[in-house]
């Protein structure tokens, strides 16, 4: 230890100040090496204020140009805002400088890289990476799970607007009849779909299905379609097709997928730019609900061709939604489902394609 | 400790003193990137030290009597933090889920959470900031939360937002008056006369816009009927001019309402700010010019929107550089001899803290 005396005359590290443990009251000081120890010197001279071995030492990480604080074992504190001066001495002791995240951070040229590694990254993660994300949500979901969003939704909607059916008899069998030959074609069987009936009330012409595959379709709307039991099939074919796709579940992780990213990112966005990506998130999500929409319409048109019915029946359906309701209304950003008129044309247009392929004779 | 080493800092005189801002956007800009980048590599988890290196730098660079205050925590803390708030999250809305008929339970368990998490929240930012090697402290309760953040909203919701400088009030004296600074108080107690005032002059440029507005859509009513009549009749448009329409307003409001809450948010600063001492004698200032801050806050989302994002380091900085600069202190009598008398006080007092109980919940 004696015989190490110090190397560089008068080579001090860094000048800064030096603080006692917990104390505002500083001292401007020189940190030097002295004996292999660092220590902080007054810097009008004097006795050290404080020194350790290297390794005892806390020094705060390099952003920036923000001062280091080298923290000795006594809980004193140097402080400096010159960095080189420290970084040259830890990297002179082979302590790696300022580290790797500051190396990158700094703005040389191939800051263009990162940026577009950045950028190529989060268009890869909304692309692939959430979707990816979905999918293992969904593989990984218990079966309990919708099951339960299925009796507990039902329950309530029981509880608060529906009531029970007022149909005859014979018109429920009807459906029902029609709704198994369909259901029989779906990969799942049968047995997966629950078809109920029940008076709407103020929720009017409805069908919609939960993710158990619990159909429900309302008095209101088998009235609508008045005695076209085909077009009421292609109806809940469309609803099959929304639990075969897994819809709801696939929407809810997309959802909260995409809020979790903005979120983490939103710090470094700021709050602004946070809400504007939220807004824009849920435009997104409507025109993803609108590709759902598609997706099950084109399922309706396969499984209705498949058991042997018209696989445009779902088309005559928003036929009958345009003439009675006066539903003209065309796609845009704002809506949940596409423009009626334009599904229809959609629907024909794939039930010409596969029934083009699958059976001539229908052409 | 000996006594006679006691370096005052640059300026001793009692006066007025600017705080500074020395950061520089190319030089945030390496950071932010490389926080982006890292963010999605991790899928998320390196947000946590983004945070950190971020506040770091935006601690580090502002700059008062010659010496930056400082940013303690850590990526872990924040880390554990969030992931318990998103596991409650994610359980709660879990159970509204399996059962709607507890939808709500998210909403009253995230009531009663609240004022426990702001609490600790503030304390938590407390307590990791540092300035001259002595950490700021803050002592307010859950109840004192309740008051000024819930109970003030719901007030100002309730009265259609006439109330909201009563709650500004309370938010200013809950979180002023329990800030400790070295065992010393901060205390402010802004006047209700010029918040009102504030509010009323911001309420006064949303009506007069609205009013504006308003009379020109009035004035030209048929020329507006006519459009609409023209779109109708123009069928197969992708956008029906509703949607424009239903568009416009919506994002009419969204910006009218940002740049009202600018206002009001930079009056408030001022007021706020200005009527706040420490240790009841020296006195803060803040002096920001309305019409500045609004103007640097929308060029800055406008700027960051065109540029996809990549200006955002540099809007970061303009704006903590506004801010800071127009924010100083007036010290009584002499600077050094104050800051010689500081000591860390109570819990606050060392890291230790932070391993046991400091878990940054983000609010």
């Amino acid at each position: 230890m004696a015989s190490e005396t110090v190397a560089k005359a008068g080579g001090a590290i860094a000048k800064g100040d030096w603080h006692p443990a917990g104390s505002s009251r500083s001292v401007e000081a020189l940190l030097v090496e002295a004996a292999g120890e660092l220590v902080a010197r007054p810097a009008a001279g004097g006795k050290a204020l404080a020194g350790a071995g290297l390794s005892w030492l806390d020094i705060s990480g390099r952003v920036g140009s923000i001062p280091r604080r080298v923290t000795f074992p006594d809980g004193s504190v140097f402080e400096t805002w010159d960095n080189d001066g420290i970084d040259r001495y830890l990297a002179a002791r082979g302590k790696g400088s300022a580290g790797f995240v500051h190396w990158l951070e700094q703005f040389r040229l191939r800051l263009v890289v990162i940026v577009l590694v950045a950028f190529a990254l989060g268009g890869v993660i909304y692309r692939w990476g959430v979707p990816a994300l979905v999918e293992v949500a969904i593989l990984t979901t218990p079966p309990i799970v919708p099951q339960l969003m299925g009796q507990g939704t039902l329950a309530t909607l029981d509880k608060t607007t529906f009531s029970g059916t007022k149909l005859p008899e014979a018109r429920r069998k009807e459906i029902i009849d029609g709704f198994a030959r369909i259901a029989a074609q779906s990969p799942r069987g049968a047995k997966a779909y629950n078809l109920n009936f029940r008076d709407g009330g103020i929720i009017g012409p409805n069908a919609f299905a939960l993710p158990d595959g619990t159909l429900v379709i309302t008095d209101q709307l088998v009235e609508l379609a008045g005695s076209d039991t085909e077009m009421l099939v292609g109806v809940l074919a469309h609803e099959i097709g929304h639990v075969e796709l897994e819809h709801s579940l696939r929407q809810f992780y997309r959802a909260a997928g995409m809020t979790g990213l903005i979120m983490l990112i939103a710090g470094d966005v700021g709050s602004a730019m946070e809400d504007v990506l939220v807004q824009g998130g849920g435009l997104l999500a409507l025109s993803y609900s609108r590709a759902a929409e598609a997706e099950a319409d084109r399922r309706s048109v396969e499984l209705m061709a498949k058991a042997g019915y018209d696989p445009t029946a779902i088309a005559r359906f928003f036929g009958v939604l345009e003439d009675k309701l006066g539903d003209r209304s065309d796609t845009s950003i704002l809506s949940t489902h596409p423009g009626t008129p334009e599904r229809r044309k959609d629907i024909t247009d794939y039930a010409r394609i596969i029934s083009g392929q699958s059976d001539p004779d229908l052409q | 400790m000996a006594s006679a080493d006691t370096a005052p800092p640059a300026a001793t005189a009692g006066a007025f003193h600017r705080i500074g801002f020395t950061g520089r956007a190319s030089e945030y800009f390496g950071i932010w990137i490389v926080n982006v980048l890292l963010t999605i590599l991790t899928l998320g988890i390196y947000s946590a030290w983004a945070k950190v290196r971020r506040n770091r730098y935006f601690y580090g660079n502002t700059v008062l009597l010659g010496r930056s205050f400082e940013y303690h925590a850590r990526g872990l803390q924040i880390l554990i933090g969030r992931l318990i708030v998103i596991g409650a999250v994610a359980v709660l809305n879990l159970v509204s889920i399996l059962n709607p008929f507890l939808a709500l339970l998210p909403a009253i368990a995230f009531l009663i959470a609240l004022p426990w998490l702001v609490a600790r929240g503030l304390r938590f930012s407390a307590r990791v900031t540092s300035y001259r090697n002595v950490r700021f402290d803050f002592v307010g309760g859950p109840g004192g939360a309740f008051k000024a953040f819930i109970l003030g909203s719901v007030i100002a919701t309730l009265t259609l937002g006439i109330l909201t400088p009563l709650a500004s009030r309370w938010v200013a004296r809950y979180v002023g008056a329990n800030l400790r600074y070295g065992g010393k108080a901060f205390d402010t107690d802004p006047k209700l006369g010029p918040l009102f005032k504030a509010w009323l002059m911001s309420a006064g440029v949303a009506v007069a816009v609205l009013a504006v507005v308003g009379g020109f859509v009035a004035l030209n009513f048929e020329a507006v009927v006519d459009a609409i009549a023209g779109s109708a009749i123009a069928g197969q448009m992708t956008f029906s001019i509703w949607h424009y329409v239903i568009l416009v307003v919506y994002i009419g409001f969204f910006v009218l309402f940002g740049v009202v809450g600018l206002f009001y948010r930079a009056a408030v600063r001022n007021i706020v700010w200005s009527a706040t001492t420490f240790d009841g004698r020296h006195r803060l200032l803040s002096d920001m010019s309305r019409g500045r801050y609004i103007w640097i806050a929308v060029s800055n989302v406008i700027v960051t929107i065109l540029t996809l994002g990549l200006m955002r380091p540099w809007a970061a900085v303009r704006l903590a550089r506004y801010v800071y600069e127009h924010t100083g202190v007036t010290f009584v009598g002499d600077v050094g001899e104050l800051f010689s008398a500081i000591e860390a006080q109570g819990s606050a007092v060392g890291a230790e803290f932070m391993d046991f109980e400091g878990f940054d919940f983000g609010f």
